[in-house]
């Protein structure tokens, strides 16, 4: 279902669209004159049909529910284009991220390798495993044999303190 | 000098070539690398989750790097520059972030300070050791070779925030290759994302952004594609030949750190620098387009 159909179905929720705009530090989707400057240098539009100026409009029109549950929120490759040549200050780039943060706490379907990532950070403080190599010869190599130190993690005190900065 | 860094997770988890070549460049420098203690994730991929949990994440890594009493702090991966960057930036201008994160940083005894000052290593390179300085320590010059540049997204933008370069001219990974002799073109797809933070949600996109970027690098003859972040780099190199798939025809161009190219130029064997690790690196077609770049691998002298 396209964006345009979830508009013209759904019912506009302001409790949620205050939610985001609260979440928001300088930015202000509120005062998007919809000039499509975002949209026309956005990474994701030609592939994924991203079009950063109806996320905004969206949002300011309160269809926020809809765009929560929504894949599109998910498409954006994060290349801050149009954070940085919005004339209104009104970064679709935030705008989506806080839509992402409020799609988490409700529990909507969220891409699998986010979720994984966390739990990552929690064990090591990084968000991969250290990983082993090859060479173009096929030579595999990890960063013992690269001649590179002991990768030094932090402690449980970081855990505990990560968990409360994800809990508030 | 001494300079603290921090490596982020992309880099010493899985672009060694990247962490090679830096722990090797910086000494020709007189630069001291010290690496943080028990640092952990910028927070880049838990900002879509929570965003103050991941801006606590930077703001840690900050108060680590103050805790090595060095004011300035190396971060090489674009990602991990922008989400630092942006951290401070906030956690500087906005008191009740900051009370919020210090409260955090608080039961590790650690405290943020404002103080820190963030480089990338082509600001490091082009603003501070400056430009002539870097030439002046070349051994090897890429005299007749073309090379095109890919500064990424993050590091120069949103400008608001104090980037590393201009948001839409970017010039200084040019004028830092062309002081190693060789010579930079200038093209149109040099903004164009390398589409890595999609990769493990939307791969065929992810993939097809890296290699129409590269199919246009190729059409234009260049020797090589030289580029300075973890993810663009994976995109580029690794992800090569499966991103030709997305784009048809074969793709063959050797894209390489910037850090890798100057250490050449600086006269460091080729594996101490990782090349061997750089899957679509082909030494024979450089070698045979500037002698004598390519110290023999097996000259057991210039070895560590
Ligand atoms: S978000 Fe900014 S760039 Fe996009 S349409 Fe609105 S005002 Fe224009
Ligand atoms: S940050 Fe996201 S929405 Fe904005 S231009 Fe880039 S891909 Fe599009």
């Amino acid at each position: 279902m396209s964006l345009t159909d979830l508009m013209t179905m759904a019912k506009s929720n302001k409790m949620l669209q205050r939610q985001i705009l609260s979440q928001l530090w300088e930015v202000h989707p509120d005062e998007c004159f919809q000039c499509m400057r975002c949209t026309s240098g956005c990474t994701s539009l030609k592939l994924l049909e991203l079009k950063p100026h109806e996320i905004v409009l969206l949002t300011n029109s309160g269809f926020v529910e809809e765009l929560v549950s929504s894949d599109i929120i998910w498409t954006c490759a994060s290349c801050l284009k149009c954070r940085e040549r919005c004339p209104q200050k009104a970064s679709p780039y935030n705008t989506i991220m806080a839509l992402r943060n409020l799609a988490v706490e409700r529990e909507a379907k969220v891409p699998e390798v986010y979720m994984k990532v966390v739990a990552q950070i929690l064990e090591t403080g990084l968000m991969q495993q250290v990983k082993m190599v090859t060479s173009r010869e096929m030579q595999p190599l990890n960063r013992k044999k690269l001649g590179l130190p002991k990768i030094q993690c932090p402690d449980d005190k970081f855990k505990s303190s990560f968990m409360k900065a994800l809990g508030g | 000098m001494k300079v603290a860094i921090y490596w982020g997770c992309e880099i010493p988890t899985a672009q060694y070539a990247y962490e090679m070549s830096i722990r090797q460049v910086f000494p020709h420098f007189d630069i001291r690398l010290v690496d943080l203690k028990g640092a952990s994730c910028c927070g880049g991929p838990v900002r879509s989750i929570n965003t103050s949990a991941a801006m606590y994440l930077s703001a840690r890594n900050l108060a680590l790097s103050s805790q090595t009493g060095i004011e300035d702090l190396l971060v090489p991966c674009n990602e991990c520059h922008f989400m630092l960057s942006e951290t401070k930036y906030r956690i500087d201008n906005d008191e009740k972030m900051r009370e919020k994160i210090e409260k955090l940083l608080a039961e590790e005894r650690l405290t943020y300070s404002s103080e820190v000052k963030i480089w990338h290593v082509i600001d490091l390179f082009h603003d501070l050791v400056k430009v002539d300085a870097v030439k002046a320590k070349v051994k090897r010059r890429f005299e007749g070779l073309k090379f095109m540049v890919h500064p990424g997204c993050q590091i120069i933008r949103p400008s608001e925030i104090g980037r590393v370069d201009h948001a839409e001219r970017p010039i200084k990974l040019d004028a830092l290759v062309e002081a190693l002799g060789a010579e930079t073109l200038d093209y149109s797809e040099k903004l164009d994302c390398c589409g890595a933070a999609l990769l493990h949600s939307h791969k065929d996109a992810a993939l097809s952004l890296a290699g129409s970027k590269l199919k246009a690098v190729q059409s234009y003859g260049v020797d090589g594609f030289v580029d300075s972040c973890p993810y663009c780099h994976m995109m580029y190199d690794a992800k090569q030949e499966e991103a030709a798939t997305t784009v048809g025809g074969k793709l063959s161009l050797s894209v390489l750190y910037y850090t890798q190219l100057l250490g050449l130029a600086l006269g460091v064997d080729q594996e101490k620098l990782g090349l061997h690790l750089n899957q679509s690196f082909n030494p024979n077609k450089l070698d045979a387009r500037a002698k004598n770049i390519l110290i023999p691998r097996g000259n057991l002298d210039d070895r560590l």
